[in-house]
Protein backbone atom coordinates (compact mmCIF):
# COMPACT_ATOMS: atom_id res chain seq x y z
CA UNK A 1 0.00 0.00 0.00
CA UNK A 2 2.71 2.63 0.63
CA UNK A 3 6.13 3.25 -1.24
CA UNK A 4 9.33 4.50 0.48
CA UNK A 5 8.67 8.21 0.55
CA UNK A 6 5.36 7.45 1.98
CA UNK A 7 6.35 5.47 4.52
CA UNK A 8 8.88 8.46 5.62
CA UNK A 9 6.12 10.99 5.64
CA UNK A 10 3.84 8.65 7.70
CA UNK A 11 6.39 8.10 10.47
CA UNK A 12 7.43 11.62 10.49
CA UNK A 13 3.86 13.43 10.75
CA UNK A 14 1.94 10.21 12.48
CA UNK A 15 4.77 7.74 13.70
CA UNK A 16 3.25 5.19 12.13
CA UNK A 17 5.07 2.57 10.31
CA UNK A 18 2.42 1.02 9.02
CA UNK A 19 -1.59 0.97 9.00
CA UNK A 20 -2.72 1.94 11.96
CA UNK A 21 -5.37 0.34 14.54
CA UNK A 22 -8.63 1.81 14.27
CA UNK A 23 -10.38 4.15 12.30
CA UNK A 24 -8.01 5.59 9.82
CA UNK A 25 -8.53 7.72 6.44
CA UNK A 26 -5.15 8.22 4.82
CA UNK A 27 -4.84 10.93 1.48
CA UNK A 28 -2.53 10.96 -0.93
CA UNK A 29 -1.66 13.71 -3.79
CA UNK A 30 -5.76 14.91 -3.37
CA UNK A 31 -6.71 11.05 -3.62
CA UNK A 32 -7.82 8.25 -1.38
CA UNK A 33 -5.03 5.91 -0.51
CA UNK A 34 -7.01 4.06 1.91
CA UNK A 35 -9.76 4.21 4.82
CA UNK A 36 -10.90 2.08 7.75
CA UNK A 37 -14.09 2.67 9.80
CA UNK A 38 -14.78 1.16 13.26
CA UNK A 39 -18.12 0.44 15.07
CA UNK A 40 -17.82 3.49 16.55
CA UNK A 41 -16.39 5.61 14.20
CA UNK A 42 -17.78 6.31 10.67
CA UNK A 43 -15.74 8.05 8.10
CA UNK A 44 -16.89 9.29 4.60
CA UNK A 45 -16.87 11.62 2.14
CA UNK A 46 -18.88 14.73 2.58
CA UNK A 47 -22.02 15.82 0.51
CA UNK A 48 -19.60 18.28 -2.02
CA UNK A 49 -16.91 15.17 -1.79
CA UNK A 50 -13.94 17.76 -1.24
CA UNK A 51 -13.17 16.03 2.24
CA UNK A 52 -14.13 13.78 4.59
CA UNK A 53 -16.85 13.46 7.95
CA UNK A 54 -15.49 11.67 10.86
CA UNK A 55 -18.42 10.68 12.86
CA UNK A 56 -17.69 9.39 16.62
CA UNK A 57 -20.70 7.84 17.93
CA UNK A 58 -21.82 9.28 21.44
CA UNK A 59 -20.16 7.77 24.36
CA UNK A 60 -17.36 6.11 22.07
CA UNK A 61 -14.09 5.61 24.43
CA UNK A 62 -10.63 4.85 24.04
CA UNK A 63 -10.71 4.80 20.47
CA UNK A 64 -7.69 6.45 17.79
CA UNK A 65 -8.71 7.92 14.42
CA UNK A 66 -5.51 9.10 12.69
CA UNK A 67 -6.23 11.26 9.22
CA UNK A 68 -3.00 11.77 7.73
CA UNK A 69 -1.81 13.33 4.53
CA UNK A 70 1.17 12.65 1.93
CA UNK A 71 1.84 15.23 -0.33
CA UNK A 72 4.44 14.03 -2.78
CA UNK A 73 3.35 15.21 -6.66
CA UNK A 74 5.18 18.47 -7.94
CA UNK A 75 3.06 21.48 -8.58
CA UNK A 76 -0.37 19.69 -6.41
CA UNK A 77 -2.21 22.43 -3.92
CA UNK A 78 -4.21 19.98 -2.05
CA UNK A 79 -7.50 21.67 -0.35
CA UNK A 80 -9.77 19.68 2.19
CA UNK A 81 -12.52 20.28 3.76
CA UNK A 82 -12.80 17.48 6.93
CA UNK A 83 -15.51 17.36 9.76
CA UNK A 84 -15.04 16.08 13.00
CA UNK A 85 -18.27 15.36 14.84
CA UNK A 86 -17.52 14.07 18.32
CA UNK A 87 -20.41 12.26 20.45
CA UNK A 88 -21.63 13.92 23.58
CA UNK A 89 -19.56 11.89 26.45
CA UNK A 90 -16.85 10.24 24.03
CA UNK A 91 -13.25 10.44 24.67
CA UNK A 92 -10.99 9.81 21.28
CA UNK A 93 -7.68 10.60 20.27
CA UNK A 94 -7.22 12.52 16.72
CA UNK A 95 -4.07 12.10 14.71
CA UNK A 96 -4.21 14.60 11.98
CA UNK A 97 -1.11 16.03 10.06
CA UNK A 98 0.17 16.44 6.74
CA UNK A 99 3.53 15.43 5.26
CA UNK A 100 5.22 17.22 2.11
CA UNK A 101 7.97 15.14 0.48
CA UNK A 102 9.25 17.86 -2.28
CA UNK A 103 11.39 15.92 -5.02
CA UNK A 104 11.52 18.79 -7.46
CA UNK A 105 11.59 22.51 -7.87
CA UNK A 106 7.97 22.88 -8.05
CA UNK A 107 5.36 24.45 -5.33
CA UNK A 108 3.67 21.80 -3.69
CA UNK A 109 0.97 22.91 -0.91
CA UNK A 110 -2.09 22.02 1.35
CA UNK A 111 -4.80 23.28 2.90
CA UNK A 112 -6.34 21.56 5.89
CA UNK A 113 -9.71 22.60 7.10
CA UNK A 114 -11.02 21.27 10.24
CA UNK A 115 -13.88 21.39 11.82
CA UNK A 116 -15.11 20.11 15.14
CA UNK A 117 -18.25 19.80 17.21
CA UNK A 118 -17.59 19.02 20.57
CA UNK A 119 -20.52 17.25 21.76
CA UNK A 120 -21.39 17.85 25.35
CA UNK A 121 -18.98 15.65 28.06
CA UNK A 122 -16.75 14.67 25.03
CA UNK A 123 -13.38 14.60 25.40
CA UNK A 124 -10.75 14.85 22.36
CA UNK A 125 -6.92 14.85 22.00
CA UNK A 126 -6.07 16.18 18.72
CA UNK A 127 -2.27 16.22 17.37
CA UNK A 128 -1.25 17.31 14.22
CA UNK A 129 2.14 17.73 12.93
CA UNK A 130 2.85 19.33 9.90
CA UNK A 131 6.50 18.30 8.54
CA UNK A 132 8.18 18.81 4.88
CA UNK A 133 11.04 16.74 3.53
CA UNK A 134 12.61 16.16 0.60
CA UNK A 135 15.88 17.11 -1.81
CA UNK A 136 13.58 19.66 -4.41
CA UNK A 137 13.59 23.35 -4.26
CA UNK A 138 9.75 23.89 -4.22
CA UNK A 139 8.33 26.25 -2.21
CA UNK A 140 6.16 24.03 0.06
CA UNK A 141 3.75 25.66 1.83
CA UNK A 142 1.23 24.44 4.98
CA UNK A 143 -2.05 26.40 5.51
CA UNK A 144 -4.26 25.03 8.09
CA UNK A 145 -7.56 26.18 9.46
CA UNK A 146 -8.70 24.82 12.67
CA UNK A 147 -12.53 25.99 14.17
CA UNK A 148 -13.92 23.92 17.38
CA UNK A 149 -17.01 24.45 18.85
CA UNK A 150 -17.97 23.23 21.75
CA UNK A 151 -21.11 22.32 23.73
CA UNK A 152 -21.04 21.86 27.12
CA UNK A 153 -18.37 20.16 29.86
CA UNK A 154 -16.23 19.25 26.96
CA UNK A 155 -12.67 19.41 27.05
CA UNK A 156 -10.45 19.50 24.22
CA UNK A 157 -6.50 19.57 23.57
CA UNK A 158 -4.93 20.38 20.39
CA UNK A 159 -1.14 20.07 20.13
CA UNK A 160 -0.21 21.57 17.10
CA UNK A 161 3.54 21.34 15.61
CA UNK A 162 5.43 22.19 12.86
CA UNK A 163 9.14 21.71 12.64
CA UNK A 164 11.22 22.98 9.97
CA UNK A 165 10.85 21.83 5.88
CA UNK A 166 7.90 24.25 5.87
CA UNK A 167 8.68 27.68 3.34
CA UNK A 168 5.30 29.38 4.18
CA UNK A 169 2.39 28.69 6.89
CA UNK A 170 -0.35 30.59 7.62
CA UNK A 171 -2.70 28.94 10.24
CA UNK A 172 -5.82 29.89 11.35
CA UNK A 173 -7.15 28.68 14.75
CA UNK A 174 -11.16 29.46 15.74
CA UNK A 175 -12.48 28.21 18.86
CA UNK A 176 -16.08 28.66 20.87
CA UNK A 177 -15.63 27.46 24.06
CA UNK A 178 -19.10 26.21 25.91
CA UNK A 179 -19.81 26.68 29.18
CA UNK A 180 -18.13 24.46 31.37
CA UNK A 181 -15.65 23.24 28.29
CA UNK A 182 -11.87 23.10 28.70
CA UNK A 183 -9.96 23.80 25.35
CA UNK A 184 -6.10 23.75 25.62
CA UNK A 185 -3.89 24.21 22.82
CA UNK A 186 -0.32 24.49 22.47
CA UNK A 187 1.39 25.12 18.86
CA UNK A 188 5.10 24.43 18.63
CA UNK A 189 6.36 25.94 15.31
CA UNK A 190 10.15 25.83 13.93
CA UNK A 191 11.34 27.69 11.47
CA UNK A 192 14.71 28.49 9.33
CA UNK A 193 16.03 30.11 6.49
CA UNK A 194 13.69 32.37 5.40
CA UNK A 195 10.81 30.14 5.88
CA UNK A 196 7.80 31.84 7.26
CA UNK A 197 5.54 31.11 9.53
CA UNK A 198 1.93 33.30 10.52
CA UNK A 199 -0.99 31.54 13.59
CA UNK A 200 -3.80 34.03 13.87
CA UNK A 201 -6.31 32.54 16.78
CA UNK A 202 -9.28 33.85 17.54
CA UNK A 203 -11.16 32.15 20.96
CA UNK A 204 -14.02 33.02 22.55
CA UNK A 205 -14.43 31.92 25.75
CA UNK A 206 -18.13 31.92 25.45
CA UNK A 207 -19.78 29.84 28.11
CA UNK A 208 -19.96 30.54 31.89
CA UNK A 209 -17.11 28.58 33.51
CA UNK A 210 -15.02 27.94 30.13
CA UNK A 211 -11.52 27.99 30.84
CA UNK A 212 -8.74 28.01 27.75
CA UNK A 213 -4.92 27.89 27.95
CA UNK A 214 -2.60 28.86 24.60
CA UNK A 215 0.76 28.06 24.40
CA UNK A 216 2.85 29.26 21.60
CA UNK A 217 6.68 28.07 21.14
CA UNK A 218 8.49 29.43 18.63
CA UNK A 219 11.68 28.84 17.96
CA UNK A 220 13.23 30.80 14.91
CA UNK A 221 16.68 30.25 12.95
CA UNK A 222 18.29 31.75 10.05
CA UNK A 223 16.48 35.11 8.69
CA UNK A 224 13.00 33.36 9.26
CA UNK A 225 10.09 35.06 10.68
CA UNK A 226 7.37 34.30 12.38
CA UNK A 227 3.94 36.20 13.95
CA UNK A 228 1.82 35.09 16.16
CA UNK A 229 -1.39 36.76 17.04
CA UNK A 230 -4.47 35.93 19.35
CA UNK A 231 -7.50 37.69 20.33
CA UNK A 232 -8.83 35.78 23.51
CA UNK A 233 -12.38 37.00 24.21
CA UNK A 234 -14.38 36.36 27.14
CA UNK A 235 -18.44 36.55 27.41
CA UNK A 236 -19.27 34.60 30.52
CA UNK A 237 -17.29 34.09 33.52
CA UNK A 238 -14.69 32.45 32.51
CA UNK A 239 -10.34 31.93 32.79
CA UNK A 240 -7.98 32.34 29.90
CA UNK A 241 -4.63 32.32 30.01
CA UNK A 242 -2.19 32.60 26.80
CA UNK A 243 1.19 31.84 27.00
CA UNK A 244 3.51 32.97 24.10
CA UNK A 245 7.90 32.96 23.98
CA UNK A 246 9.56 33.13 21.16
CA UNK A 247 13.15 32.09 20.98
CA UNK A 248 15.56 33.79 18.55
CA UNK A 249 18.97 32.05 17.18
CA UNK A 250 20.17 33.94 14.66
CA UNK A 251 18.86 36.85 12.80
CA UNK A 252 14.71 35.87 12.96
CA UNK A 253 12.00 38.17 13.28
CA UNK A 254 9.06 37.63 15.32
CA UNK A 255 5.96 39.17 16.29
CA UNK A 256 3.90 38.35 18.93
CA UNK A 257 0.70 40.05 19.81
CA UNK A 258 -1.90 38.64 22.64
CA UNK A 259 -5.12 40.42 23.12
CA UNK A 260 -6.81 39.84 26.13
CA UNK A 261 -10.92 40.99 25.62
CA UNK A 262 -13.21 40.81 28.84
CA UNK A 263 -17.16 41.50 28.21
CA UNK A 264 -18.31 40.11 31.20
CA UNK A 265 -17.15 41.73 35.06
CA UNK A 266 -16.53 37.84 36.65
CA UNK A 267 -14.02 37.09 33.41
CA UNK A 268 -10.08 36.19 34.18
CA UNK A 269 -7.87 37.00 31.32
CA UNK A 270 -4.06 36.52 31.58
CA UNK A 271 -0.64 36.39 29.32
CA UNK A 272 2.61 36.24 29.63
CA UNK A 273 4.84 36.40 26.01
CA UNK A 274 8.68 36.55 25.77
CA UNK A 275 10.97 37.15 23.11
CA UNK A 276 14.86 36.67 23.21
CA UNK A 277 17.74 34.51 22.85
CA UNK A 278 18.44 31.27 25.48
CA UNK A 279 19.08 32.35 28.83
CA UNK A 280 22.81 32.86 29.37
CA UNK A 281 21.96 30.63 33.00
CA UNK A 282 20.11 27.91 31.13
CA UNK A 283 23.56 27.36 28.87
CA UNK A 284 25.35 27.91 31.94
CA UNK A 285 23.47 24.98 33.73
CA UNK A 286 24.45 22.62 31.49
CA UNK A 287 27.71 23.63 30.12
CA UNK A 288 28.22 22.77 33.85
CA UNK A 289 26.68 19.45 33.58
CA UNK A 290 29.23 18.84 31.07
CA UNK A 291 27.77 19.87 27.63
CA UNK A 292 28.91 21.46 25.22
CA UNK A 293 27.66 24.96 24.19
CA UNK A 294 26.13 23.84 21.06
CA UNK A 295 24.69 20.53 23.08
CA UNK A 296 23.60 23.02 25.43
CA UNK A 297 21.50 24.75 22.78
CA UNK A 298 19.87 22.09 21.40
CA UNK A 299 18.87 20.35 24.29
CA UNK A 300 17.21 23.81 25.50
CA UNK A 301 15.38 23.50 21.89
CA UNK A 302 14.26 20.35 22.46
CA UNK A 303 12.72 20.72 25.74
CA UNK A 304 11.38 24.07 24.85
CA UNK A 305 9.56 22.13 21.62
CA UNK A 306 8.50 19.22 23.42
CA UNK B 1 43.82 19.35 44.75
CA UNK B 2 42.93 22.37 43.64
CA UNK B 3 45.40 25.31 44.16
CA UNK B 4 44.59 28.88 43.32
CA UNK B 5 47.87 30.75 42.29
CA UNK B 6 47.64 34.41 42.41
CA UNK B 7 43.83 34.28 41.65
CA UNK B 8 42.77 37.53 40.51
CA UNK B 9 39.45 38.79 38.78
CA UNK B 10 39.14 42.66 37.87
CA UNK B 11 36.36 44.17 37.16
CA UNK B 12 35.45 47.63 35.23
CA UNK B 13 35.02 50.39 37.87
CA UNK B 14 31.78 51.91 37.67
CA UNK B 15 32.71 54.26 40.08
CA UNK B 16 35.56 55.13 37.78
CA UNK B 17 35.42 58.40 35.19
CA UNK B 18 34.70 57.68 31.97
CA UNK B 19 37.92 59.30 30.28
CA UNK B 20 40.31 57.47 32.78
CA UNK B 21 38.30 54.12 33.02
CA UNK B 22 39.89 51.53 35.73
CA UNK B 23 39.53 47.72 36.72
CA UNK B 24 38.79 46.49 40.33
CA UNK B 25 39.51 43.69 42.05
CA UNK B 26 36.74 41.87 43.19
CA UNK B 27 39.39 38.85 43.75
CA UNK B 28 42.49 39.65 44.33
CA UNK B 29 45.25 37.46 44.53
CA UNK B 30 44.18 34.74 46.07
CA UNK B 31 46.62 31.73 46.81
CA UNK B 32 44.87 28.72 48.78
CA UNK B 33 45.09 24.84 47.76
CA UNK B 34 41.70 22.76 48.45
CA UNK B 35 42.93 19.23 49.93
CA UNK B 36 41.16 16.68 48.30
CA UNK B 37 38.30 15.09 50.07
CA UNK B 38 38.16 18.59 52.52
CA UNK B 39 35.10 20.36 53.20
CA UNK B 40 35.37 24.15 52.74
CA UNK B 41 32.92 27.04 53.44
CA UNK B 42 33.52 30.12 52.26
CA UNK B 43 32.54 32.83 54.00
CA UNK B 44 32.70 36.69 54.28
CA UNK B 45 30.69 40.13 54.03
CA UNK B 46 28.86 41.01 50.92
CA UNK B 47 29.99 42.12 48.25
CA UNK B 48 33.85 40.41 49.56
CA UNK B 49 34.19 37.91 46.76
CA UNK B 50 32.69 34.37 47.57
CA UNK B 51 30.44 34.06 44.36
CA UNK B 52 33.32 35.58 42.26
CA UNK B 53 35.83 33.38 43.48
CA UNK B 54 33.37 29.94 43.20
CA UNK B 55 32.23 31.32 39.86
CA UNK B 56 36.60 31.61 38.39
CA UNK B 57 37.16 28.09 39.73
CA UNK B 58 33.99 26.60 37.85
CA UNK B 59 35.10 29.09 34.64
CA UNK B 60 31.75 30.96 34.49
CA UNK B 61 34.03 33.99 35.56
CA UNK B 62 36.97 34.52 33.31
CA UNK B 63 40.57 34.48 35.25
CA UNK B 64 42.23 38.18 34.88
CA UNK B 65 45.61 37.08 36.31
CA UNK B 66 47.38 34.07 38.12
CA UNK B 67 46.48 30.30 37.72
CA UNK B 68 44.23 27.74 38.99
CA UNK B 69 45.99 24.41 38.91
CA UNK B 70 43.51 20.79 39.40
CA UNK B 71 45.48 17.70 40.51
CA UNK B 72 48.98 19.70 38.94
CA UNK B 73 46.77 20.73 35.38
CA UNK B 74 46.59 24.29 34.59
CA UNK B 75 42.79 24.47 33.91
CA UNK B 76 41.91 28.44 33.83
CA UNK B 77 41.97 28.48 30.24
CA UNK B 78 38.99 25.52 29.90
CA UNK B 79 35.56 26.21 29.26
CA UNK B 80 33.10 25.48 31.79
CA UNK B 81 32.02 22.38 30.62
CA UNK B 82 35.84 21.00 29.60
CA UNK B 83 36.26 21.67 33.70
CA UNK B 84 33.19 19.95 34.31
CA UNK B 85 34.15 16.89 32.57
CA UNK B 86 37.42 16.73 35.11
CA UNK B 87 34.99 16.15 37.59
CA UNK B 88 34.19 19.93 38.95
CA UNK B 89 30.68 21.13 39.34
CA UNK B 90 28.50 23.98 40.45
CA UNK B 91 25.66 24.37 42.21
CA UNK B 92 23.60 27.84 41.53
CA UNK B 93 22.92 30.32 44.18
CA UNK B 94 20.40 31.36 41.39
CA UNK B 95 19.71 28.17 39.42
CA UNK B 96 18.30 28.50 36.28
CA UNK B 97 14.75 27.70 35.46
CA UNK B 98 13.92 26.40 32.00
CA UNK B 99 10.65 26.58 29.80
CA UNK B 100 9.58 22.27 28.97
CA UNK B 101 12.83 21.06 30.37
CA UNK B 102 12.36 18.96 32.88
CA UNK B 103 13.96 17.56 36.42
CA UNK B 104 14.61 14.18 34.72
CA UNK B 105 16.39 15.73 31.83
CA UNK B 106 18.77 17.50 33.69
CA UNK B 107 19.26 14.33 36.29
CA UNK B 108 19.57 12.42 32.93
CA UNK B 109 22.38 15.11 31.86
CA UNK B 110 24.17 14.97 34.82
CA UNK B 111 24.08 11.40 35.45
CA UNK B 112 25.12 10.66 31.71
CA UNK B 113 22.26 8.11 31.82
CA UNK B 114 18.69 8.41 31.61
CA UNK B 115 18.25 4.19 33.00
CA UNK B 116 15.09 4.52 35.05
CA UNK B 117 16.45 2.32 38.09
CA UNK B 118 19.57 4.42 37.83
CA UNK B 119 17.79 8.03 38.15
CA UNK B 120 15.39 6.06 40.92
CA UNK B 121 18.92 5.58 42.86
CA UNK B 122 20.14 9.18 42.96
CA UNK B 123 16.27 10.38 44.00
CA UNK B 124 16.69 8.28 46.83
CA UNK B 125 20.61 9.47 47.23
CA UNK B 126 19.13 13.16 47.61
CA UNK B 127 16.56 11.96 49.87
CA UNK B 128 13.79 13.05 47.31
CA UNK B 129 11.38 10.52 48.45
CA UNK B 130 8.43 11.47 45.43
CA UNK B 131 8.94 9.96 42.33
CA UNK B 132 6.46 12.28 40.55
CA UNK B 133 9.13 14.96 41.25
CA UNK B 134 11.52 13.44 38.43
CA UNK B 135 8.83 14.80 35.52
CA UNK B 136 8.26 18.63 37.16
CA UNK B 137 9.43 20.83 34.84
CA UNK B 138 12.05 23.16 36.02
CA UNK B 139 10.52 26.54 35.23
CA UNK B 140 8.81 29.43 37.10
CA UNK B 141 6.19 27.80 38.81
CA UNK B 142 8.80 25.87 40.89
CA UNK B 143 9.30 27.09 44.77
CA UNK B 144 12.89 28.29 45.94
CA UNK B 145 12.84 25.54 47.71
CA UNK B 146 11.86 23.08 45.27
CA UNK B 147 14.57 24.61 42.45
CA UNK B 148 17.26 24.29 45.22
CA UNK B 149 16.95 20.85 45.46
CA UNK B 150 16.61 20.13 41.98
CA UNK B 151 20.41 21.99 41.34
CA UNK B 152 21.75 19.87 44.32
CA UNK B 153 20.41 16.62 43.04
CA UNK B 154 21.92 17.76 39.73
CA UNK B 155 25.37 18.58 41.12
CA UNK B 156 25.45 15.13 43.21
CA UNK B 157 24.19 13.30 40.37
CA UNK B 158 26.87 14.55 38.29
CA UNK B 159 29.42 12.29 40.94
CA UNK B 160 31.56 15.37 41.29
CA UNK B 161 35.54 15.49 42.44
CA UNK B 162 34.95 18.67 43.62
CA UNK B 163 31.48 20.29 44.12
CA UNK B 164 31.08 23.78 44.68
CA UNK B 165 27.64 24.95 46.10
CA UNK B 166 27.06 29.04 46.06
CA UNK B 167 24.68 29.56 48.81
CA UNK B 168 22.71 26.57 48.93
CA UNK B 169 20.53 27.49 51.54
CA UNK B 170 18.86 30.31 49.41
CA UNK B 171 15.13 29.72 49.46
CA UNK B 172 15.11 26.90 51.83
CA UNK B 173 13.22 26.22 55.08
CA UNK B 174 15.01 25.97 58.26
CA UNK B 175 14.20 22.83 59.17
CA UNK B 176 15.69 21.35 56.06
CA UNK B 177 19.10 22.93 56.26
CA UNK B 178 20.45 20.24 58.56
CA UNK B 179 19.35 17.30 56.20
CA UNK B 180 21.01 19.49 53.31
CA UNK B 181 24.11 19.87 55.86
CA UNK B 182 23.92 15.78 56.42
CA UNK B 183 23.83 15.20 52.55
CA UNK B 184 26.46 17.01 51.59
CA UNK B 185 28.61 15.61 54.29
CA UNK B 186 28.08 11.88 53.58
CA UNK B 187 28.69 13.11 49.72
CA UNK B 188 32.10 14.01 51.00
CA UNK B 189 32.90 11.26 53.24
CA UNK B 190 31.38 8.61 50.74
CA UNK B 191 32.86 9.55 48.51
CA UNK B 192 35.78 11.66 48.74
CA UNK B 193 34.43 14.88 47.49
CA UNK B 194 36.18 17.42 47.95
CA UNK B 195 33.01 20.19 49.01
CA UNK B 196 33.17 24.43 48.64
CA UNK B 197 30.37 25.87 49.92
CA UNK B 198 29.83 29.46 49.59
CA UNK B 199 27.42 30.41 52.81
CA UNK B 200 26.68 32.88 55.56
CA UNK B 201 24.68 30.14 57.50
CA UNK B 202 26.10 28.77 60.24
CA UNK B 203 25.48 24.95 59.81
CA UNK B 204 27.64 24.95 56.82
CA UNK B 205 30.31 26.72 59.08
CA UNK B 206 30.08 24.49 61.42
CA UNK B 207 29.88 21.48 59.35
CA UNK B 208 33.27 22.62 57.33
CA UNK B 209 36.89 21.39 58.12
CA UNK B 210 38.18 24.49 56.61
CA UNK B 211 36.84 28.37 56.44
CA UNK B 212 37.46 30.85 54.72
CA UNK B 213 36.98 34.20 55.01
CA UNK B 214 37.08 36.65 52.58
CA UNK B 215 37.29 40.81 52.73
CA UNK B 216 37.23 42.92 50.17
CA UNK B 217 38.65 40.34 47.40
CA UNK B 218 40.89 39.03 49.59
CA UNK B 219 41.61 35.72 52.41
CA UNK B 220 40.95 37.41 55.73
CA UNK B 221 41.40 33.92 57.26
CA UNK B 222 41.34 30.64 56.71
CA UNK B 223 41.50 28.01 59.72
CA UNK B 224 38.60 26.56 61.83
CA UNK B 225 35.42 28.22 62.64
CA UNK B 226 36.72 28.87 66.42
CA UNK B 227 39.59 30.17 64.82
CA UNK B 228 37.37 33.20 62.91
CA UNK B 229 34.61 34.09 65.58
CA UNK B 230 36.09 36.63 66.82
CA UNK B 231 36.56 37.87 63.06
CA UNK B 232 32.75 36.72 61.92
CA UNK B 233 31.87 39.00 65.60
CA UNK B 234 34.09 41.76 64.50
CA UNK B 235 32.30 45.00 63.44
CA UNK B 236 35.44 45.86 61.15
CA UNK B 237 34.05 42.90 58.59
CA UNK B 238 31.13 44.87 57.77
CA UNK B 239 31.65 47.02 54.31
CA UNK B 240 29.52 49.81 55.57
CA UNK B 241 32.10 50.33 58.44
CA UNK B 242 32.91 54.39 56.75
CA UNK B 243 29.22 55.71 57.06
CA UNK B 244 28.82 53.22 60.28
CA UNK B 245 27.16 55.40 63.21
CA UNK B 246 27.50 52.84 65.83
CA UNK B 247 26.47 49.19 66.71
CA UNK B 248 22.78 50.57 68.04
CA UNK B 249 22.21 52.35 64.48
CA UNK B 250 18.81 50.52 63.66
CA UNK B 251 19.60 51.01 59.95
CA UNK B 252 22.50 48.69 60.19
CA UNK B 253 22.32 46.17 57.70
CA UNK B 254 24.86 43.84 58.35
Amino acid sequence: MFDAIDKQVLKQVADLEEVPKGAYNIRKNGKLLGREVSANINIEANEKGDGIVIDVKPGTVNESVHIPVILSQAGLHDVVYNTFIIGDNSDVTIVAGCGIHCGSSEAEGHSGIHEFRIGSGARVKYVEKHVAIGEGTGRRSLNPTTRVFMEDNASAEMELTQLGGVDEAKRANEASIGAGSVLLITERVMTEGNQRAESQNEIELAGSDSKTNIVSRSVLKGDSRQDFYVNLTARARCYGHIECDAIIMDNGNNQTVPALKAFHPDAELTHEASIGKIANDQLMKLMSLGLSYDEAVNRIIQGFLK
Amino acid sequence: MLELKNLTFLAADTEASESAPQRRAIVNDINFTFETGGFYAITGPNGSGKSTLAKLIMGINETSEGKILFEGEEINKLAINERSRKGIVYGFQNPARFKGTTFRDLLSIAAGTEDEDSLVKILARVGICSYDFLDKPVDSKLSGGEIKKIELATVIAANPRVAIYDEPDTGIDLWTIGPMVDLLKREQQQNNTTTIVVSHNKAFLEAADTLMLLRNGRIAYTGDLEGAMPLLEDLSLCTFSDTCEGETNVRCYR
